[in-house]
């Protein structure tokens, strides 16, 4: 029987912070064992429990994707005991991780459609997998066409901006960044996540729309969405809650009789109407 | 299926034969508790006695057990190994609620998928006899009211049944069958059995406390915003006893300890109860307060756990009627929410 409670042993590749205030980092990790690796099988919109022994376990959604092979990462914003753990760490300490975990985002129900992806601040992690994903050259022709639209309060604030910089010349992905408030260095576009949503109105026709944001966020861009008739069976979040297992059996993650963690974390507004709202 | 017949005086030396080639779990008594537990060399276990103060899940579920350990290298500390052995035990004297709780708790920690690999080699290892409630040890027993019996032998592997001047022993499954040498050469007769229906049938006679457990279901459905959640709470201590004490309660922590370089990976009981098992990092607290906690704690018992397995996670032993220090009544909750408009 595998015991999914002991972690696949792997090594910190590489740190990159990501903001300016250096409380995010992403960490890239390598597999230890290479048939570790082969049994981590993973789609976009999973987590994975990091798991620093001595300190604890922190459930974190997996912000690379399937096709790039030979590492993972995860963008971390330093809170806890764990994560401020693993802040300190170095290139070329051991850690565990646990994992895959949860379902991922709808990849079958997403293809042949039109995606709109909107990520407000730190939550883009996954949202970042499942466009690297998209974009992969094996995977482009089985999506439709592409609109991201990605908001941080802070030109500093945005993540990934090396890949932001790189989408944004291909011409097969429309992209909106924008920010609440630019600085002197700014140059781009400036304003609240749902009214830039507002002024790109991608059509709902064939469409769904991926959302990951901070909760007042994701409160003013749903009516802006509902509007431009997107359905609640086309509209994807992914939901957080305290967890320790990871597997469905420690029992504080669940919002009705769904475990976030194994049932989830990513619903449909349409699921999440049929749960109860304790989340 | 075997059944012996065996004298009353004769159990207590069957069970410290049982002893001798088998890890003993009974009830014992220690200062004014009774409670259920390894029996020491020379211990004796109780033979008369109402039920444990402790449910006897903890065999196979304990309140804390090391799951991995671990040691600082200057690379980072890693992994050292995992604790995953079980020895071959015997469960004594374990009442019929509690052997149904066994089943109850299978379903979650071992299924298709995710199993719990330290519950389960504990469990497979382990031989339950279950002593029947003949009679019904408390006022406060509601087993019949969530599908079990006071001689129902649901997840028991040996039931034994005090049937007047002699003992029914009936061995259930293989793993019992393994326990028959022990027991005497004594064949059960077709007597026996009409004894121990008899007892049975005025067992059930003795339950006192009836209630619309089964009923409620539908009910809850559509009561999550009900104000009556608002109406159980507020004496709770939140002392969380009646989780700890719950033979089907199966939240658990899991906890970091390093001593010097070395460490361990531990498993605890949580509880529902508390105001920190849902609290977030960021201060977020999907269950802001015990109104939520309680509610959480019926739903799970009553709808969440039938949505998922299609049973009840309550056994009705009444330990969490008895020992709520504030006298919050999981009968009198039930049965308001079947009244419920």
């Amino acid at each position: 029987m595998q015991n999914p409670y002991v972690p696949y042993p792997v090594e910190v590749i590489k740190i990159v912070t990501e903001v300016d205030t250096k409380d995010i980092k992403t960490f890239r990790l390598a597999f230890v064992n290479k048939e570790d690796e082969e049994s981590f099988k993973y789609l976009p919109g999973q987590f994975a429990e990091l798991s620093i022994f001595g300190k604890g376990e922190s459930p974190i959604g997996i912000a690379s994707s399937p096709t790039n092979p030979g590492y993972i990462e995860f963008t971390v914003q330093k809170a806890g005991v764990v994560t401020t753990a693993l802040h300190e760490m170095e290139e070329g300490t051991m850690m565990g991780v646990r994992g895959p975990l949860g379902n991922s985002w709808p990849i079958e129900y997403l293809e042949g459609k039109n995606i709109v992806v909107v990520g407000g601040g730190f939550a883009f992690t996954t949202l970042r997998a499942l466009i690297q994903y998209m974009l992969n050259d094996s995977n482009r022709k089985r999506f439709g066409k592409i609109t991201t639209i990605y908001g941080a309060r802070t030109p500093g604030l945005l993540l990934y901006k090396d890949e932001l910089e790189a989408w944004s010349k291909r011409d097969d992905m429309e992209l909106h960044v924008t920010v609440d408030k630019g600085d002197e260095t700014w140059k781009g576009r400036e304003g609240f996540v749902p009214t830039v949503c507002k002024e790109v109105a991608p059509s709902a026709e064939d469409a769904v729309t991926v959302i990951c944001g901070p909760p007042i966020m994701i409160r003013f861009t749903l009516p802006v969405f509902f509007e431009l008739g997107f359905s609640k069976e086309n509209i994807y979040t992914s939901l957080e809650m305290r967890m320790k297992c990871g597997i469905g059996k420690c029992g504080r993650c669940n919002v009705g009789s769904k475990y976030v963690c194994k049932d989830g974390p990513v619903f449909s507004l349409a699921e999440l109407d049929r749960l109860t709202p304790e989340y | 299926m075997e059944k012996r017949l065996i004298k009353k005086d004769e159990l207590l030396g069957i069970v410290k034969k049982v002893g001798g080639e088998f890890n003993v779990f009974a009830p014992v008594k220690l200062e004014d508790n009774v409670l259920f537990k390894p029996l020491a060399p020379g211990e004796e276990p109780l033979l008369t006695f109402a039920n444990t103060k402790n449910a006897p899940k903890g065999v196979f579920f304990p309140r804390t057990e090391v799951m991995i350990r671990y040691v600082r290298t200057p690379k980072g500390t890693v992994l050292k190994g995992v604790e995953l052995e079980a020895r071959d035990a015997v469960l004594f004297g374990v009442r019929p609620c509690d052997a149904r709780s066994f089943v109850l708790l299978d379903l979650l920690f071992d299924q298709e998928k995710y199993k719990d690999p330290y519950y389960i080699a504990k469990r497979e290892k382990a031989t339950v006899v279950t002593l029947a409630c003949t009679p019904v040890p408390y006022t406060t027993c509601f087993c019949t009211s969530v599908g079990g019996g006071p001689v129902d032998s649901t997840g028991s592997d040996v039931l034994v049944t005090d049937i007047g001047d002699v003992y029914l022993v009936e061995f259930l499954t293989p793993k019992g069958e393994r326990l028959a040498k022990y027991f005497g050469e004594a064949k059960a007769t077709a007597e026996a059995d009409n004894k121990k229906e008899t007892a049975a049938k005025e067992a059930v006679g003795q339950i006192k406390s009836n209630i619309p457990a089964q009923e409620i279901k539908p009910i809850l459905d559509v009561s999550f915003d009900h104000p009556f959640w608002d109406t159980i709470h507020k004496r709770c201590l939140a002392c969380g006893t009646c989780t700890y004490l719950c033979p089907t309660c199966h939240c658990f922590d899991i906890n970091d300890e390093m001593k010097y370089d070395d460490g361990r990976r531990l498993r605890n009981w949580d509880s529902c109860m508390f105001p920190l098992f849902t609290k977030e990092t960021s201060g977020h607290n999907p269950r802001p307060t015990q109104k939520e906690r309680w509610r959480q704690r019926v739903m799970h018992k009553f709808k969440y756990y039938v949505d998922n397995f299609n049973a009840i996670a309550c056994v009705g032993c009444g330990r969490c009627v008895m020992y709520c220090p504030v006298n919050i009544d999981i009968r009198k909750i039930v049965e308001d929410i079947s009244k419920l408009q």
